[in-house]
């Protein structure tokens, strides 16, 4: 379980540029100790040179890393006690894979059977304990995904790095891989920092998500508290679907104010994302959050709307919905059996949203 | 893995025998092999069972002096001094051509493209005026010695061309592109991640290069062995004219057959047997680079 | 082999009168020793044009005269291997009607032994093999080969790489026949031979002047040509002839059996041999020139070459063909300097 006081990784503002590329931009980050940080963002957004620089392939222009407490900002990777796994996997082809496990240990200079038996162990955890002897070129990808993992643990690092590491397996081989990283990684107990650019797999296997654009953390929190309360419409618009909404701020009451969307759709919503003296503002509305009905509602913000067009899903239907005012939504509904519910492009229904799922992500 | 076991359809296709367009492709290659590989060499085998004539021609009797006469120990003294001097000129290629052939790999798009012309550049002027530069370098009032004068060396003129040292030196000049280019095509398909995961275990520069690059590179080496090793044997223009000819190589014996003692047979019976030794060395170099796999 | 060879001969004697215009001669000669201002000047007199062919060895002319006879119309061997040309019926006699200029070749260059009634060849240019001091670093006199191989001048000696040439030095110094290679002989002059291979820093038949200017060697056994050279670049190389005796080299003009254009090869030699054009050849290549017409047109300082022309000759001999022999040479100059 993450130690949510004892960090494990500092990162302490910094700064990676390639010639005039700024890859990695004034960056402090917290990585606990025992925890599974996913650093999400697309791709060339800074995220693998960041692990890069934990790794130690590559020195940052400014600011400080901090591992376990010790400045290991200007340590070679081979003096750092953190291992990867390569987005490759980087397997040694001239080596078995009993030798490829036990290379790292072999540097260490493990004794040779206190290594064997690490060895079998690691092998005989990600399940290739028959395959110890083969070339690696003779592997499944899966296998070959294994034993790099296999390579990385046995050296008991303090901090796994992991380059996308899944990102050339299958779709339903990398969903069991998912599953089983985050178990192994409770096993274990090592703190893991993973990159991917797959929104889904940050929140299948994380404890916390950094979101990275343009080489900043944009939000760093729980996988929940990312969807939910996203902090920019970056963050927003990247995990998961949302609504953008663009809308003016026509009056504030207290605890609520009210906001007119683009296509005139008034709304209220919670003031205190609402910084004072803003005029504009930008809202995100998750689509399952649209609380949808063939009948009158009773909620904060009602509005009629006509179904423009229905998507068959399997267990939920998207819809897109169109408000009388104008506004364009997209809605998300579980997909009940029983008929009388069901919805139909041409439909008219009644929409209701609450004030709290309204989130603020901007505003001026 | 068990579908490779049952041969499709199409893929039996494919091994049938090349159509007349595939022979159409290969005749210049062919061709060209059968006018200056096949046809020579069998020429050289037949003459090498033949005896010389008086003028120098041949007359065909066969018979297997020659080969009689080829392990002499006096030839077969001269075949082992010619692969000592092969041997050292090669290992000495593979200490100096290695790390640039690294080097370069590693290098950035630009630079690695004008080293490369660099390496290449010797080959615009001809061997023997590249040759005969190393001999006013070399020679006892050369630029090497005028440069150590000029500098203040403590030591008087050092004795170079035409010694043993001065024939490594040329032989090593002549074939280090041959050692870098292909150790440079070996190192250039090296992923860079393999090195990084090897520092990522815990590897240094020194380990990391000896358990992960030397092993990787092993069939740059290899073959640049064996473009260094092969024709640094029969290499004669260097011993003669850096050396001073003192020491006959196994090339000198082969070229005075035909140019002094005019014995073509006992010359062709030395380049067959010569021929033979380059095929076995291939075949080992074969054999110990395929048997891992 | 022999009705191949045969084929291989008619039809480039075919090819070469079915397709070579008139006026045109094949030469095969020696590389860097004709100039080319003497071909030039042919063509532009007689409008024969010169199809010119090199070689780098006797024995290179011989092995290419014999596998493609008919191609060439003039050759350029030395006396021993023209001596096997003729024994073997590969060259044409000459028609000493139009060679009006043969007069011109002095009397010690005609009617030697590779040709004891000059029925074939014409002398070219002629030379000696002897020995050059750097007296600036050679004190002493030197006066024959036993004072050129001594072991106070071990790597300081540049030689002929010439495996023939060094066992008749040692044939010399022995007091033995320089033209009668035998076994019994060549055991005798091998322990000698063997002592001297050891002394020797550079064996160099191209141009063995270079590592006597270069300073890497005092003292040389070369061909006189080299030595006439040195002797321009710097009064100090002295040519000196062994007193022991000295090979007398002759390049002969001939012509091939079988040539498909005799009468050009003919007025080529000819023109050869006028003094005038004989001079251009001596400016060029200061070896001893056989044509005494020629000779009194060269200068003074050309004359005064002792190189060219020494003053007291002594004992000098022509080689004769030694047949198989050259094997023999060829096997115990390897061997002694393997063993090294």
């Amino acid at each position: 379980m993450p130690d949510p006081v004892r960090p494990m990784i500092e990162i302490r503002g910094v700064t990676k540029r390639f010639g005039a590329f700024t890859a990695v931009d004034d960056v402090s980050l917290v990585v606990r100790a025992g925890e599974f940080l996913t650093l999400l963002g697309p791709s060339g957004c800074g995220k693998t040179t960041l692990l890069r620089l934990l790794a130690g392939f590559e020195t940052p222009d400014a600011g400080a890393i901090l591992l376990d407490g010790e400045d290991v900002t200007h340590l070679p990777p081979y003096r750092r006690n953190v291992n990867q796994v390569f987005q490759s996997y980087a397997l040694f082809p001239h080596l078995s894979v009993r030798d490829n496990v036990g290379f790292g240990l072999r540097m260490q200079g493990v004794p040779a059977a206190a290594a064997a038996a690490r060895i079998r162990d690691a092998l005989a955890m990600v399940s290739l304990a028959e395959q110890s002897g083969k070339l690696p070129h003779q592997l499944s990808g899966g296998q070959r995904q294994r034993v790099a993992l296999a390579r990385a643990v046995v050296c008991r690092p303090k901090v796994l790095l992991l380059d996308e590491p899944l990102s050339a397996l299958d779709a339903k081989l990398r969903h069991g891989m998912q599953l089983e990283l985050k178990h192994l990684q409770r096993k274990l107990g090592i703190t893991f920092v993973f990159v991917t650019h797959d929104q889904a797999e940050a929140l299948t296997m994380s404890d916390r998500i950094a979101v990275i654009n343009r080489g900043k953390v944009e939000q760093v929190g729980p996988a929940a508290e990312i969807y939910h309360r996203p902090r920019t419409p970056f963050a927003a618009d990247f995990i998961g679907q949302a609504n953008l909404l663009s809308a003016t701020i026509v009056g504030r009451n207290g605890t609520t104010a009210r906001v007119r969307a683009a296509g005139g759709l008034e709304l209220t919503v919670a003031a205190a994302g609402l910084p004072a003296g803003a005029s504009t503002a930008l809202l995100s509305v998750r689509p399952e959050k649209i609380h949808i009905s063939k009948h009158r509602i009773e909620a904060e913000n009602v509005f009629a709307a006509r179904i423009e067009e229905e998507i068959f899903q399997g267990a939920t239907d998207q819809l897109t919905l169109v408000t009388d005012q104008g506004t364009r939504l997209h809605a998300l509904v579980a997909n009940e059996s029983a008929i009388q519910e069901a919805f139909h492009e041409g439909d008219r229904v009644h929409c209701g949203l609450h004030p709290d799922d309204l989130i603020i992500v901007q505003a001026e | 893995m068990s579908a490779i076991g049952i041969p499709s359809a199409s893929a039996a296709r494919d091994r049938r025998q090349p159509g007349w367009r595939a022979w159409a492709l290969l005749a210049p290659m062919v061709l060209w092999l059968a006018l200056f590989v096949i046809i020579p060499g069998l020429i050289l085998i037949v003459y090498s069972f033949c005896e010389r004539d008086e003028v120098g021609g041949v007359i065909f009797a066969f018979n297997a002096d020659n080969y009689r006469r080829v392990f002499e120990p006096v030839y077969l003294r001269i075949f082992a001094r010619s692969i000592g001097y092969a041997g050292l000129t090669t290992a000495i290629c593979v200490v100096l051509g290695y790390p640039v052939a690294c080097y370069i790999a590693r290098a950035g798009e630009q630079l690695r493209n004008r080293l490369l012309l660099l390496v290449m550049v010797p080959f615009w002027t001809s061997f023997l005026i590249r040759t005969y530069a190393w001999m006013t370098i070399l020679k006892q009032e050369g630029l090497l010695n005028g440069l150590l004068q000029a500098a203040g060396a403590g030591f008087g003129p050092l004795n170079l061309l035409y010694t043993p040292t001065a024939v490594v030196i040329g032989l090593v000049y002549a074939y280090l592109p041959f050692m870098i280019l292909p150790v440079y095509g070996s190192a250039e398909k090296l992923d860079n991640s393999l090195i990084e995961a090897a520092h990522d275990l815990g590897a240094g520069p020194v380990r990391a290069f000896s358990a992960v690059i030397v092993p990787l590179t092993l069939p740059g080496i290899a073959a640049g062995t064996l473009l260094v090793f092969v024709p640094a044997i029969g290499m004669f223009a260097i011993t003669d004219l850096m050396g001073g000819a003192r020491v006959p190589m196994i090339g000198n014996v082969i070229q005075n057959q035909f140019l002094q003692a005019r014995d073509w047979p006992f010359g062709a019976a030395l380049g067959v047997v010569f021929m033979l030794m380059f095929a076995l060395t291939y075949a080992l170099l074969q054999r110990r680079h395929a048997s891992p796999a | 082999m022999r009705s191949l060879k045969s084929i291989v001969l008619a039809l480039a004697a075919l090819g070469a009168a079915v397709l070579a215009p008139a006026a045109e001669v094949n030469l095969f000669g020696w590389s860097e020793y004709i100039p080319q201002e003497v071909l030039d000047g042919f063509t532009r007199e007689t409008g024969i044009k010169v199809n010119f062919e090199t070689y780098a060895s006797n024995e290179e002319l011989l092995s290419k005269l014999v596998a493609a006879g008919g191609s060439y119309d003039l050759i350029q061997p030395s006396e021993y291997a023209a001596e096997l040309l003729i024994r073997r019926g590969l060259l044409a006699p000459l028609d000493r009607a139009k060679l009006t200029n043969l007069k011109n070749i002095g009397a010690e260059f005609r009617r030697l032994p590779h040709d004891p009634a000059d029925r074939f060849t014409v002398p070219y240019m002629t030379g000696t093999v002897g020995i050059v001091v750097n007296t600036e670093k050679v004190a002493g006199p030197i006066r024959g080969y036993r004072d050129v191989f001594q072991t106070k001048f071990k790597d300081r000696l540049v030689v002929l790489n010439d495996n023939r040439e060094i066992v008749t030095w040692a044939l010399y110094s022995a007091g033995l026949p320089v033209n009668d290679i035998n076994p019994a002989a060549l055991a005798k002059v091998r322990p000698e031979i063997a002592r001297w291979v050891r002394l020797v820093k550079v064996f160099d038949s191209d141009s063995p002047k270079t590592a006597l200017l270069n300073g890497d060697v005092d003292i040389g056994i070369v061909w006189s040509g080299e030595a006439a050279l040195l002797w321009n670049e710097n009064r100090k190389f002295k040519y000196v002839l062994p007193a022991e005796g000295a090979h007398r080299f002759i390049d002969i003009l001939a012509i091939p059996a079988g040539a498909a254009h005799q009468a050009g090869a003919h007025a080529l030699i000819n023109y050869i041999l006028r003094p005038e054009v004989s001079k251009i050849v001596s400016d060029k290549f200061p070896y001893t020139n056989p044509n005494l017409a020629a000779r009194q047109l060269l200068s003074p300082a050309q004359l005064a070459n002792p190189a060219s022309y020494p003053a007291a000759p002594g004992r000098l001999e022509t080689f004769r063909d030694i047949g198989k022999a050259a094997a023999d040479i060829d096997r115990l100059m390897t061997d002694l300097k393997s063993a090294q």
